[in-house]
């Protein structure tokens, strides 16, 4: 332990301020982009405005994919940060990230918007090499080469913060608080709750990501040379490997800016308990383990596989609601004195919207549920819930703290924000859910004019929620330089 | 099932805003909390005995099976089009349905008239995946895609009819 009394101690170690700042305010301004593109397709299919389909589902690969990255990027941003407290990482390694994810949404985007690549942001094989006249090979290869660079960053970013715990708490089983977890380890001679979730989401952000890359690899030396097959199933299960792997990685990854930032407000630390300790570890196992939940209307899939993503989908839930959102809820009633400014809203706005959002996620994965569910709008609804509601909530949060001044308050304009946010992402959501019960199929750019109504509610909300997306933004922008 | 589903979620989902409003509503009073952790492992042992139960009913009878008697549909998907080989589908008997894509992945997803989605599957490429349903009301069925697969996934749709003898 002396290794790490040290590394804690060193007065050199501080975070990478400049640089995470501005990748907040370039994820910001991305996930306002991004949700300007939900409201027009939403306003679309609601028949307020006409889109071209080619259009509207080049649009629809925009945001899919846009938005995922952001969410990886401020989960990214918030795990630098915060291990970097604890660890000297390389700053170089940080702008390396930044440039490559950067190089891979100029790639990205040119392949959409100069391409005409439309092959969603999964590129289920072998749709991006066979596009119906829609877009040439050579903008799907581009499109996919765009998630390399950003891939290669992330891992980039994964290895040093990796190595760096590994040498500073005694190996992966140290860094993960093993000896509290399973043996007769002390919890406070436990590393800090930061330390544990940074190396849990490292190791599963790193293995899902190699996932990624074999699959990507793959598919552009099918688009490069036809001849070369791949298994359908074998890839549909990488890709769902690899996608399942890195959203829930960013939500895991920010959750992180909770646990350093809350106890600054409750005047209580986040302690690595045991059952924090445990929590992590099987949180670890079934993030690897739950994706098989997306191919439950595959029948070719093996039964156990199948069985083992309803069973690890339900389980999932469990170190979520009964570890992170229990424990937040404890510290909360607990507090002697709370603060309450668009920092900490947003961030208890975080885990109750990501633990609210388990529930529809975890009854889609009933193959009983997703036999008529699977695919619908039920989908969008449950994983924006856990992004508009969580993980993007508590993106917004951190960057508050991070723009904060003296000791604010929520009354006036922060809290105008704050709620017209929160109802604004709570009508959006809950307009998804009701039109997936009413059995209309989520990614058509055309509604039957039954469905506009519902198409049109949610278009009412996203507009809420842009303003006050813009707004947090701008505040940021504001604030962010001068502080 | 649908609609059970939908309250279900919203109830649970306002249950937790609740507990969450309601400790932000208590926060910075102090309130002394007793039996946290006894409260923490009880939670757990609820939610484990709730999810092994649901589980052990919902699997059971397996969801997925499909039955060597039943009667079969042969049913093709392509860029964007649905071929099925038959237009008698039978009422009262458990029809199983291979489907299976020339082309890309696709959905097979099949509405009775009001809308609702009834049961689905995923077409292919290189596999035939199978799904059975047995149809009780007679009348005509909606064929959509439920996998987007292209610009024209929207259109890519068919009818059937389930003969009433």
């Amino acid at each position: 332990m002396t290794a790490i009394v040290e590394t804690r101690g060193a007065a050199a170690i501080v975070p990478q301020t400049g640089a995470v700042k501005l990748t907040m305010l370039l994820a910001g301004v991305v996930i306002l982009l991004m949700m300007i593109f939900g409201l027009t397709m939403r306003a679309a299919q609601g028949g307020l405005i006409q889109l071209d389909p080619a259009l509207f589902y080049q649009i629809m690969t925009a945001h899919g994919a846009g938005m995922v990255g952001a969410a990886g990027l401020t989960g990214a941003a918030i795990l630098w940060y915060f291990t970097g407290r604890y660890v000297e990482l390389l700053p170089g390694v940080f702008w390396a990230f930044l440039g490559l994810f950067l190089l891979g949404v100029v790639l990205i985007l040119g392949a959409i918007f100069v391409g005409g690549y439309a092959g969603a942001w999964t590129f289920l094989y072998p749709l991006p090499a066979m596009s119906g006249g829609l877009w040439a090979p050579g903008a799907a290869i581009i499109f996919l080469l765009g998630y390399v660079s950003i891939g290669v960053g992330f891992l980039l970013l994964h290895l040093e913060v990796g190595r760096k715990l590994i040498g500073a708490y005694g190996g992966i089983g140290g860094a993960l608080a093993w000896p509290v977890a399973f043996g007769n380890g002390r919890p406070e001679d436990a590393p800090p709750a930061t330390v544990v979730a940074a190396m849990a989401s490292t190791i599963f952000n790193t293995l899902g990501i190699v996932v990624g890359a074999a699959v990507l690899v793959a598919s552009i030396v099918n688009l490069a040379f036809p001849a070369f097959a791949v298994d359908a199933l074998l890839a549909k299960n990488m890709i769902f490997f690899f996608g399942h792997v890195f959203i829930n990685a960013a939500i895991y990854m920010a959750v992180i800016a909770v646990y350093e930032i809350v106890p600054e407000y409750t005047g209580k630390p986040w302690k690595t308990t045991r059952m924090f300790a445990i929590a992590w570890t099987v949180v670890l196992l079934f993030v690897l383990a739950v994706y098989p939940h997306h191919l439950m209307q595959d029948w070719a899939m093996p039964v156990w596989a199948v069985v083992m993503g309803q069973i690890v989908s339900y389980f999932s839930a469990i170190p979520l609601i009964a570890v992170t959102a229990f424990s937040l809820l404890v510290y909360l009633r607990g507090a002697k004195s709370m603060r309450w400014d668009l920092a900490s809203a947003l961030l208890v706005l975080g885990v109750a919207g990501w633990t609210a959002g388990s529930v529809p996620a975890v009854l889609d994965g009933m193959i009983v549920v997703n036999k008529v569910m699977h695919n619908t709008q039920w989908v969008p609804g449950h994983f924006h819930t856990y992004l508009i509601l969580g993980e993007v909530a508590m993106a917004f949060g951190f960057m508050a703290w991070l723009a904060r001044r003296g000791d604010e308050g929520l009354s006036g304009l922060p809290g105008a924000f704050f709620w017209a946010y929160a109802a604004g992402g709570t009508g959006f959501v809950v307009m998804f859910l009701i039109s997936g019960a009413m059995s209309i199929p989520r990614r058509w750019a055309v509604h039957l004019p039954q469905w506009h109504l519902q198409a049109q509610i949610a278009s009412a909300f996203a507009v809420l929620i842009i303003l006050a997306t813009a707004a947090l933004l701008l505040r940021y922008l504001m604030r962010v330089g001068k502080g | 099932m649908q609609m059970t589903v939908l309250a279900l979620s919203l109830i649970l989902m306002a249950v937790i805003a609740w507990a969450f409003l309601s400790a932000a509503r208590a926060a910075g009073t102090g309130s002394i909390a007793t039996n946290t952790e006894s409260r923490r492992k009880w939670l757990i042992v609820g939610l484990v005995v709730v999810g092994v139960a649901v589980t052990a009913l919902s699997l059971r009878p397996w969801p997925l099976a499909v039955a060597a008697t039943s009667a079969v549909v042969n049913v093709s998907g392509g860029q964007w089009y649905w071929e099925i080989d038959t237009d008698k589908v039978p009422l009262g008997q458990p029809v199983a349905f291979n489907v299976h894509t020339v082309d890309v992945n696709h959905g097979f997803g099949v509405m009775d008239e009001a809308g609702r989605m009834l049961f689905q599957v995923q077409a292919m490429p290189g596999y035939v995946n199978q799904v059975e349903y047995t149809f009780d009301t007679p009348g005509s069925y909606h064929v959509v895609c439920l996998e987007y697969c292209g610009v024209a996934h929207h259109d890519m749709a068919t009818d059937f009819t389930v003969a009433s003898e």
